[in-house]
């Protein structure tokens, strides 16, 4: 991958950072253009790179998670996943890292209220935007009706894929507070739960609903 | 001198055997316990091995082969080494060494993000000799196949054979005289375990002589014994621990090459290092189920009796072997002839997949059933019923066909008019379980009241947390939030791995013990102050009662010396047992125009002695339906045969059951019936039967015999085409 101006392939090869450096500039173009770092004034560090505009190498940005603005280092191909989990400090864990490729929901977060998955949102992307995580949902102490609900209808096993139901649900909630279980279904079709407690979490999520 | 006594008259007067105590008349246990740590679970304050991070931690990331079968002809690690930010690089191999499977790791990195890692792992600079590979049981079985095993002399043409069983011959004759006759070949593809948690191994080692080694693993006590030999350290300075762990499934036992790889790397840097398997990873060198290849000749007499069996059965585990329980798995049959083994093919090796060999000689040989009893013309479940060997599948089966409806069923296959055909089928399974003397546990009781119990054993998901604390709150008439629980490190008492549905088994009975210990020293220490014996004081509400007085459990345990009391309790005999039993029936509707299978209804009937905890026991026999229904209609390893490689690495081409796929209802039956009052785990058991049953209810819906998983719409579509019946 050359980007337009002939620069972001080295002689010695190819690798997968190379190739996104690139994609961040001949593929998203346009988004780089109105990108918000691009117009934030107060953008805590200067672009590498700035004068071809690709953007590499580590970059400090503030996301608002669960309510709280969070000062986070990443470059420009970390996921918000991988932001949430291993660059912040401390890290927020609830989003699991299960396929890192949009397919098992288990990294589900609430993007301005709707449900996204974590691994295909780049952390650069989401700089202004509302993130909810699991733990902004409810707490072991003050349980949302939807965790509660996972609790009483023992709608986990390992718990893994958990917290991306519980937020898929909340998210699914926000949006139709009275769902049909066909909704719900629909809602859950990109979480994956190996131990398979489907029915359960879809018990739970009507009775979520009931109890809102 | 007592030996000089005839035995009889001097052997003391055997202590009455334990038990949970009578059935219905307890507060907690056999009721539906939601469990301890969901508060945890769902709000994403359960910290998962994948979740944990130490300071300074690295992170690691592993290099595997991309060819079935090659040579390493150069290794050059220092184009990684130059990466800023990647800190080691260790090679697994060198130069001249053959990598066996795609996947085959190769070498393994340290970064200090996974991102740098993943650019260090591309960096690295390998070249091969490809080398012939056979990846499939047909290719690696053909006279010229590249041998996977050329240095092993038990291995012929990938073949490794077993024993043979039985006299061929005799069975032969049999054949000859029975009424009736099948012939066919059941075949299921290599499974993945697909936690949702990968294998993953965080070693927290900054030099110095002990280290933590945090592990999502099925037993706390396998892995930090190879770990502390990687590191170099003396085994008791390693702690091993395994909070929450996302699930195992049998493909989590011990260290593996990921968790070595991160000591090695952990080792050399001084540092700590987590090596997270990557999805993909899991996929090719973190195990799976091996997939098997079973042919039969049976025949049976029109009074409905299985009179023959001859049987080859091979399992596919590619370097592994891939075992299969033996036929006529639970079937009692005239006379039996039984050979196999396993083929090999350049595959990562099989791990066990819960209930390991039982779904798959367990579909193949209730598919038998069903064909032979379509083609005498009797009821399937009849017709199992007078060749099963024990009482419990047949009260399983006359629930089961109660509860499914089993009367609405047509005997002709593709009865339902029009497009949408509905049927029925049912399958059943057993599972020996059981449990032993293996764990310890500590209960510890303070001045203030405070409950506490622990083991070092791990909840998989099982529930396990939940019956510790049930049982010893039962026992000391308490309520389920007055007594902590702690589990998970190899500081605590010792406990066996998760495997073969064995923890409750072993468990529960030390956390009984415990508690009764520890109910029999409080009692003797306040008996006094109630001015009554020990054995007439009742613990419940709360209380510690005897005489019309009664303590709150806070005065009691004031009675308590200063540092409070600790018991530790072991497995007695008499409070577990093996030998699980199921039952499950399907109903499904074909679309007869797209080929599409749904499972309409589902119940699987299984019983579990005492039930510790009913809402977890429902919950196991659920999940076991659910893995059925992927492995009846939706999952399976596909091998390109050609280049060797594996097409479906990924959640998006291997296909597991999800919200879309789920039943209308599912039924996770209890067999109360089972008079047993004994804990008999059943983590693995109820996923046995479910593929089967939902096979033969594709039969009774459409009249297709799929005979090899998974029943795709094109097996559907090409068998309908087959019998003229495609609309």
């Amino acid at each position: 991958m050359r980007d337009s101006k002939g620069k972001g392939a080295k002689e010695s090869g190819y690798s997968r950072r190379r190739f996104l450096q690139g994609v961040g500039v001949a593929g998203v173009g346009a988004l780089v253009a109105e990108h918000p770092l691009l117009r934030a004034a107060e953008a805590p560090s200067p672009l590498p790179d700035a004068t071809d505009r690709a953007i590499s190498g580590n970059i400090e940005i503030v996301l608002t998670i669960n309510g709280q603005p969070r000062k986070v280092t990443v470059e420009p191909r970390t996921t918000l996943l991988n932001a949430l989990r291993n660059n912040m400090d401390p890290p927020i864990t609830g989003p699991k890292l299960v396929c890192d490729m949009g397919t098992c929901g288990g990294c589900t977060v609430l993007l301005d209220d709707k449900p996204v998955y974590g691994c295909l949102q780049l952390a650069i992307d989401v700089v202004g935007k509302k993130i909810t995580t699991v733990e902004g949902i409810g707490t072991p102490e003050r349980l949302s009706p939807v965790q509660a609900a996972f609790g009483e209808h023992d709608a986990m096993m390992c718990g893994f894929c958990t917290d991306g139901f519980v937020t898929s649900i909340t998210g699914l909630l926000k949006a139709n507070p009275n769902p049909t279980e066909q909704e719900v279904r629909e809602a859950c079709k990109g979480n994956f739960c190996r131990c398979g407690t489907y029915p359960r979490i879809f018990q739970a999520a009507l009775e979520a609903a009931k109890a809102r | 001198m007592a030996a000089t006594k005839p035995s009889t008259a001097t052997k003391p007067a055997a202590p009455a055997p334990l038990t949970w105590g009578p059935t219905g008349k307890h507060r907690l246990l056999n009721t539906r316990l939601p469990r301890v740590d969901f508060p945890y679970k769902t709000t994403g304050t359960a910290i998962y091995s994948h979740d944990v991070k130490v300071p300074g931690m690295l992170h690691g990331r592993i290099l595997r082969s991309p060819y079935a079968h090659a040579k390493i002809t150069s290794l050059d690690l220092s184009p990684a080494q130059k990466i800023p930010g990647v800190k080691a690089v260790v090679a697994r191999v060198n130069a001249g060494a053959t990598l066996r499977f795609e996947g085959d790791p190769i070498a393994a990195v340290a970064a200090t993000t996974p991102e740098i890692a993943d650019d260090a792992i591309h960096a690295i600079d390998v070249k091969y000799d490809v080398l012939p590979h056979a990846v499939t049981a047909e290719d690696a079985i053909k006279p010229d196949a590249s041998p996977v095993f050329p240095n092993d002399q038990s291995v012929e043409n990938n073949i490794r054979h077993a024993n043979e069983r039985g006299d061929a011959d005799s069975v032969a004759d049999a054949l000859k005289s029975a009424d009736v006759v099948v012939e066919a070949e059941y075949r299921t593809p290599t499974l993945h375990h697909c936690c949702l948690e990968t294998h993953v191994v965080v070693v927290d080692y900054n030099g110095g002589d002990s280290a933590t080694v945090y592990c999502s693993n099925q037993g706390t006590f396998s892995f930090p014994g190879d770990a502390a030999k990687a590191l170099g350290l003396k085994r008791s300075n390693v702690t091993g621990v395994v909070h929450h762990m996302g699930g195992g499934f049998g493909s989590k036992m011990g260290i593996g090459i990921e968790g070595r790889l991160a000591c090695e790397l952990s080792k050399q840097l001084r540092a700590p290092v987590k090596i997270a398997l990557e999805r993909r990873d899991e996929f090719l060198m973190a195990g799976n189920g091996p997939g098997s290849w079973q042919k039969f000749r049976a025949g049976a007499t029109r009074d409905g009796k299985l009179a023959a069996v001859h049987v080859e059965q091979y399992g596919l585990g590619g370097i592994g072997r891939g075992g299969l329980a033996d036929q006529p798995y639970l079937y009692h049959a005239g006379v039996v002839y039984r050979t196999g083994g396993a083929i090999h093919t350049n595959e990562d090796s099989a791990r066990p997949l819960r209930a390991p060999g039982h779904p798959p000689a367990c579909f193949a040989m209730e598919s038998l059933m069903d064909e032979l009893a379509y083609k005498l013309g009797m009821d399937p479940v009849e017709f199992r019923k007078k060749n099963l060997t024990d009482d419990a599948h047949l009260r399983q089966l006359d629930r089961g066909a109660k509860e499914i409806g089993w009367i609405r069923r047509s005997g002709t296959p593709g009865a339902t008019p029009g497009p949408l055909k509905r049927g029925f089928g049912c399958a059943c399974g057993d599972w020996n379980g059981g449990g032993g003397p293996q764990c310890v546990v500590d209960l510890k009781i303070a001045q203030d009241g405070a409950v506490n119990v622990s083991s070092g054993s791990q909840d998989l998901g099982t529930g396990t947390r939940t019956y510790m604390v049930a049982i010893v709150a039962e026992e000391l008439g308490l309520a389920m939030s007055d007594v902590k629980e702690e589990i998970g490190d190899t500081r605590l008492g010792n406990a066996n791995l998760s495997g073969g549905s064995t923890t409750a088994g072993s468990l529960s009975p030390a956390v009984k013990v415990a508690a009764l210990d520890a109910k029999s020293e409080i009692a003797r220490l306040v008996a006094p102050l109630l001015g009554a014996k020990p054995e007439d004081l009742v613990f419940a509400d709360r209380k510690v009662s005897a005489n019309g007085k009664s303590l709150t459990w806070a005065q009691a345990c004031a009675a308590l010396p200063s540092g409070g009391i600790a018991v530790r309790g072991q497995w007695k005999p008499g409070l577990s047992s093996g030998g699980a039993h199921g039952a499950c029936f399907a109903e499904v509707e074909v679309d007869t125009e797209t080929g599409h299978v749904q499972v309409i209804r589902i119940l699987d009937v299984q019983d579990c002695g005492f039930p510790l905890n009913r809402l977890a026991v429902e919950s196991q026999i659920n999940g076991g339906m659910v893995q059925g229904i992927g492995m009846a209609l939706l999952e399976g390893r596909v091998m390109d045969a050609k280049l060797g490689v594996m097409v479906n690495s990924s959640f998006m081409d291997y296909k597991m059951p999800g919200c879309l796929e789920m039943p209308e209802e599912m039924l996770p039956l209890i067999d109360d019936d089972d008079p047993r009052q004994q804990v008999v785990g059943v983590g693995e058991p109820p996923s046995i039967p479910p593929a089967a049953a939902i096979a033969n209810a594709v039969f009774n819906a459409c009249g297709v015999r799929v005979r090899q998983l998974p029943i795709t719409p094109d097996k559907i579509l090409m068998g309908l085409a087959e019998k003229g019946a495609l609309s």
